[in-house]
Formats: C-alpha cells, structure tokens, sequence
C-alpha cells in the first residue's frame, strides 16, 4: 500500500468561484444538467451523479442582523472505514493504494445498497448508465502523478492535494491560527484517524459546527447494526420457532417424532 | 444530507414473497419434524410454495437491476458482514434446498422423507434467513428509521413466519384441504406467529419512539394503523380468538398477507 492520499479543504479560504466545481466536470467529462433553484448562488442542492465537487453557499444570520457567507467546497469523504464500501456486494467499490475510495463502474450492477449507506448522502445513481458515481479522486490523474482537478485549479488553495499525514499536520497549524485570531469555532472535521470512520481522506476546516453546513456531526458506519440485529432476529427465529413446534407436535406418541 | 436508494414496488415484493418463501419452509420443515402423517398436506405445500416464491424473488431481484445480466456481478465475491452480498448468495442456496425438499416430499416413502428431514433440518436456517435478514439489510444503512430500527430483521421475520403460514393454510383452503388436522395446526401456529409479530411490532415501535414518526404520524400513517395494525394483525387474531364467528377460513389468511405486504411498503417507502 502506497502512503495514503489526501486532500485538505480549508473553507476559510474558499472565494465561492466554483473553479473546482467546473475543473471536476471537464476533467471527468461530466455532462451538463439542468440547474436548480436554491435561493442561493449554490447549484445543486446537493451532489448529483453528474456532480461530485459542489460549492456549498451557507448564509449564516449575525448577531447584527446581516448575512455572513459560509463557503464550503463539498465532495466525497473517502473515508477510512466507508459504508458504501461495505455495503457494496459486487466488490465494485474498492479501496485504492492510495487509501481512496473508488466505484469500478464495469463491475457496479446498480443495485443502490451504497447509496443509502453513505452517511454523507454523496453516491448518487445515474439513470442514464444504471450505475453508481461519485467523485473518483480524480483516479487517473493521481495514478499519473498529478494532484486530483479540483486541488490543482483551485486558486487560493483552499483545496490542497497531498500525503495524508503532512496534511493533517499542516491542518493543525492552520486551526490552531485561526483560532488565535479569534474564530473561536474554527475546525477540523475528519482530519482525526482516531475520530468518526476512521478518520476522512478528504478533510474538512470549518469555520462553525459540522451542522451549519450540513454535515452530521458524528458521522457513524452503516454496518455497526449488523451484528445486534442479527442476534435479535435470532432470538425471533428461536421463539417463532418454539412456537411453530408446539404447534405442529402430535401428541400421545403417535406421531413420528424428531427427526 | 443523505439519499434514498430509489428501492420501489419491485423490493416491495421481493421483501413480502422473500418472507414467505422462508416462512413457508420453516413451517413445513417443522411440521416435517415434529408432526406427523396427517400434515403430509402443509409439508408438501410449504416446500412447493417457497421454491416457487424463492424463484419470483430472484427474478424481481435481476429486474430491480435494469440490465439483468448484471446479477452475476453479485457472484464475483461473498462479502460476510454485508446482508446484500450474503443474500444474494443465500438466496440461491436456499432455492436449492428447497428444491430438494420439494422432490423429495412428493413421494410417499419412508427412505425419501427420511433424507428430506435431515435436508429440511439445515434448509430451515437458510429459511429463517431469508424472511429475517432484508430487515437487517435495511438498518445497515444511514437512514433513519431504518437504521435506528434495532428490530427491524426480528420484525421481518415474524411477518414472514406469519404471511408464510397464511399462505399455507389459504392454499390448503383452496385445494380443498382444510377440513383436516394439519390446517387446525397451521392456523395454531399462525396464530402464535401473529401475537408474537404484534409483540414485536410494539417493542419496535418502543425502541424507535419519535424517530417512528414517518410510519405513525407521516403520510404512511393511515396504511401502517389501518391496513398493517388493524387489517393485518388484530382482526385477523380477532376472528381467530373469537372462534364462534361465521368467517370463512380463508379471510384471515388473506388478511394477514395483506397485513404483510403493507408493512414491507411503508417501511420501504419510508426512504423510497
């Protein structure tokens, strides 16, 4: 395994122009869709199959009555421990040597089990090829050398492309700087390994609490329930079960017995 | 911000058939197991049932898809913490098992149902399997209801113990066998399936409190009262507790299969 790739989106530095939102659609040829209307500058409301880098526009009320903007270069979390990879049963979503998250879209059978179990609600299926996407982290490009579109177009570096660790580490100066100019709520979402899924390969600096952009503040997987529910439809199976015998057994030894 | 899979009437179906198709062989095998030569008629109709429904499930599964070919995808890995994976892979598992027991059962000799009992004492896991583990599949996602719902796969099972011996019984009534003691025994254990599915149902509820709302207070909330709770599992009990009653037997068994497909679709579409 390669050393883990990450990418770093620090919000306090996004300008809203959606350069990366437009270098993700050119680079993946991702075709054009019919906009939406969300009372904001934002478009879409939320990743489609045909968009997997999105401008979050976030109006925040002041205490003085006015607006201020929370800007937020949203995409796929890539996450350490991620439902959609669990949950996919063809094997087409797999774990790069890079430690990113990508769909084979020749072994997807579209059967949408991934799409209900990404906590961050980012695979989308597409009609048009009955198949799954989602940001790849730009595959190709990072198997060539090159960092994923988004990073490289971005123009304040707000995305920043790199080895996991030495980004983290860069994050946590970063935070800790902001903080001591007095954006109290200033921090990071998923740059912890420790934290929520194992950490997310694609990290977060926000500038308020993960809900203020729509982001569950504790981010949990999927398939923790597995093993509870399963024992819990045992112990049904058991009494149904019991109940199914008593029912059925001939009394009076006339009866053929167990088998 | 979190996505439905886009799961419609096809899974719908597949839900309800998948829990009789395992309801219909648990029973059977059980009566295989511990009854005797009179319930031959609920074995024999038990086996044959759920390899037919086992059958339409796999075809609803490969339509779900689109392009069916795409099923075999599903066979390229076995994945044991995933219910999809594993499903898939029980799902033809257990239609083997029910084939054979099916054969097998069409006999009258003794060597035969020897081997088809020993058959049956294994196929009845792949039974309980089948009506338990699509509500376990669902509360391993990241919606909520579904994912909160601890006894969503316990919930699914009794259902399918219940519609599995509805089914039973209604197509005994209409071969024209209900007068006999297996029909008497089927109704017996439906009747247990049906208080313990009721049980369960308000455990679930308990557990889910206000995250229940979508089923209880949501646009779904008429279908869940009355067609789940009231058509399909408290008149139902109540024509059979109250015995007396002029009800053909075959109103309560439809019932409860009423009862059983509703609850399959409000759950789905809940996140539809």
């Amino acid at each position: 395994m390669a050393r883990t790739l990450a990418m770093f989106t620090d919000t306090s530095l996004c300008i809203g122009c959606r350069a990366c939102q437009v270098a993700c659609k050119q680079w993946n040829e991702l075709p054009m869709e019919e906009p939406q209307w969300t009372g904001s500058y934002q478009n879409h409301v939320h990743f489609t199959d045909k968009t997997y880098r999105l401008v979050r526009f976030i109006e925040k009320p002041q205490p003085n009555g006015e607006l201020q903007w929370l800007l937020m270069s949203d995409v796929c979390k890539h996450c350490a421990h991620a439902g959609c990879l669990d949950a996919c049963p063809t094997g087409a979503i797999h774990r790069t040597e890079y430690g990113t998250v990508n769909i084979n879209q020749d072994v997807c059978n579209g059967c949408r089990y991934c799409v209900s179990s990404c906590p961050f609600g980012v695979v989308a299926f597409n009609h048009d090829t009955g198949r799954a996407n989602k940001c790849t982290f730009c595959n190709d490009r990072i198997h060539n050398g090159l960092g994923p579109a988004c990073a490289k177009t971005c123009p304040t570096e707000s995305i920043q492309f790199g080895f996991r660790d030495e980004l983290a580490a860069k994050a946590e100066k970063r935070v800790a700087k902001l903080q001591e100019m007095g954006y109290k709520s200033a921090q990071l979402y998923g740059a912890d390994t420790n934290g929520p899924l194992g950490g997310l390969n694609a990290f977060f600096l926000l500038l308020d609490k993960p809900s203020t952009y729509n982001l569950p503040e504790k981010p949990l997987l999927p398939q923790r329930n597995v093993l509870v529910d399963s024992v819990l439809a045992v112990g049904a199976a058991l009494l149904v079960g019991v109940g199914a015998v008593v029912s059925f057994r001939e009394r009076g030894g006339k009866g053929d017995g167990d088998a | 911000m979190l996505r439905n899979p886009e799961w419609h009437l096809l899974i719908v179906w597949y839900f309800f058939l998948g829990g009789i198709a395992g309801g219909a062989y648990f029973t059977a095998a059980i009566a295989d197991g511990f009854g005797g030569s009179r319930d031959r008629g609920v074995v024999r109709t038990g086996y044959i049932l759920s390899l037919l429904m086992i059958g339409v499930c796999g075809m609803l599964l490969i339509l779900d898809l689109g392009t069916p070919s795409r099923f075999l995808n599903m066979l390229r890995t076995f994945k044991f913490w995933d219910p999809m994976s594993i499903g898939a892979w029980m799902l033809g598992v257990f239609g083997l098992f029910a084939f054979l027991s099916s054969v097998l059962s069409l006999s009258a000799d003794e060597r035969r149902a020897a081997l088809r009992r020993k058959i049956s004492l294994v196929g009845i896991l792949f039974g309980f399997f089948l009506a338990s583990y699509t509500g376990v599949l669902l509360s391993a996602t990241a919606l909520p209801l579904w994912s909160d719902a601890r006894l969503m796969g316990a919930l699914f099972l009794a259902s399918g113990a219940s519609t599995g011996m509805a089914a039973i019984s209604l197509l005994l009534y209409l071969s024209g066998d209900s007068a006999g003691e297996g029909f008497k025994k089927v109704k017996r254990a439906d009747r247990f399936a049906i208080i313990f599915e009721i049980v369960v149902l308000v455990l679930f509820l308990a557990l889910l409190g206000s995250t229940a709302a979508p089923l209880t207070s949501g646009n779904l909330a008429p279908l869940f009262w009355g067609g789940l709770v009231v058509v399909g599992l408290v008149i139902p009990l109540a024509i059979d507790l109250l015995g007396g009653l002029r009800v053909p037997a075959v109103i309560p068994a439809v019932l409860v299969l009423v009862g059983g497909f509703i609850l399959r679709y409000v759950v789905v579409m809940t996140h539809a």
